[in-house]
């Protein structure tokens, strides 16, 4: 396998589809955020402090250009944990094309990855969360990924041994065994959601349907650049 | 003969140090998108950093938007 090739379009689909996310982002997801920082703004000037309407403005401007470059490095960096997979699972995939198998496997890994913890634990907005309680959320957060995705990840390993005949139903009774366990086992989110509910819900409409979109933007993009370049096959080309 | 073993093994490895290059990225870069709340530029910074938290503050809004814990 061609190592450059293969890092180059592993972070390239990351940085499309992350930059893909926070563009879009900016039109689907900000509204709310900056809703829930409305809110949040009231109530710290209604306890009395004070804050500049146009030095917030312009800190909030800073803070979107943020979250365009939150999205290149989020996309690089599960990217790269897409690309890894990819490379040692590619021949276990179903379907006959480089980008079929990209997409099954983004398929795979959002539901592990991102659905599942989410169903967990789920996006809040601003104007949710306590910053006392925040080590022990992004633990449980953490938790929650870990166990789904090397759930996951040792059933899509195991799954060749399993007896061919069970082994579709086997497998994700497995892993739906697994995460019940780890949502009964692991306590709920210790903060209390008091936004207003039609803004939360919203909101978590809106997260989920962007996190969506960039799994499928990584699968389709990783999957057309290796239909491509064929960084597999690169040694074989070379020796020939 | 020994061509063919070559071929063979070069194209069904993946290799090593591209793996590790992109686990490398992989946890640096979720770490400081998702996590940080002040720890990388405290080592700059010092104490200060952890009152500033600019990657906190510069990755807020995907924070909250990608579903990690924020606030």
């Amino acid at each position: 396998m061609k190592a450059l090739t293969f890092i180059a379009i592993t972070l390239l689909s990351g940085l499309v589809a992350g930059t893909v996310l926070g563009l879009v982002n900016q039109g689907v997801v900000e509204p709310y955020l900056s809703a829930a920082i409305d809110l949040e703004n009231q109530a710290a000037t209604a306890e009395g402090e004070i804050i500049n309407p146009s030095e917030f403005a312009t800190y909030r401007i800073w803070q979107r250009s943020g979250s365009i470059a939150a999205g290149a490095v989020l996309g690089m960096s599960l990217g790269a944990l897409f690309g890894i997979v990819f490379a040692y699972g590619r021949n276990a995939l179903p379907g006959s094309t480089n980008l079929q198998k990209a997409l099954a496997l983004a398929g795979i890994m959002w539901l592990a990855l991102y659905l599942v913890p989410a169903l967990k634990y789920p996006a809040n907005p601003p104007a949710v969360g306590d910053p006392e309680t925040i080590y022990l959320r992004q633990g449980l957060y953490i938790a929650i990924i870990a166990i789904s995705g090397f759930a996951a990840l040792a059933l899509g390993i195991a799954y060749k041994k399993m007896p061919v005949k069970s082994r579709r139903f086997l497998a994700p009774a497995i892993y739906t065994a697994t995460v019940a366990a780890a949502f009964f086992a692991l306590p709920a989110n210790p903060d209390a959601v008091n936004a207003p509910a039609d803004l939360v819900g919203a909101f978590r409409i809106a997260s989920g349907a962007t996190m969506t979109m960039f799994w499928l933007v990584l699968g389709t993009v990783l999957g057309a650049l290796w239909d491509r370049t064929k960084p597999h096959e690169a040694a074989r080309i070379k020796a020939l | 003969m020994s061509f063919t073993d070559q071929i063979t093994r070069a194209a069904a490895g993946v290799p090593k140090i591209a793996v590790g290059v992109l686990l490398g990225i992989l946890v640096l870069g979720v770490f400081v998108m998702g996590f940080d709340q002040g720890q990388l530029f405290s080592v700059a910074q010092g104490e200060q950093a952890y009152e500033d938290m600019w990657m906190h503050e510069f990755y807020h809004d995907m924070r909250h938007a990608a579903g990690f814990a924020c606030h």
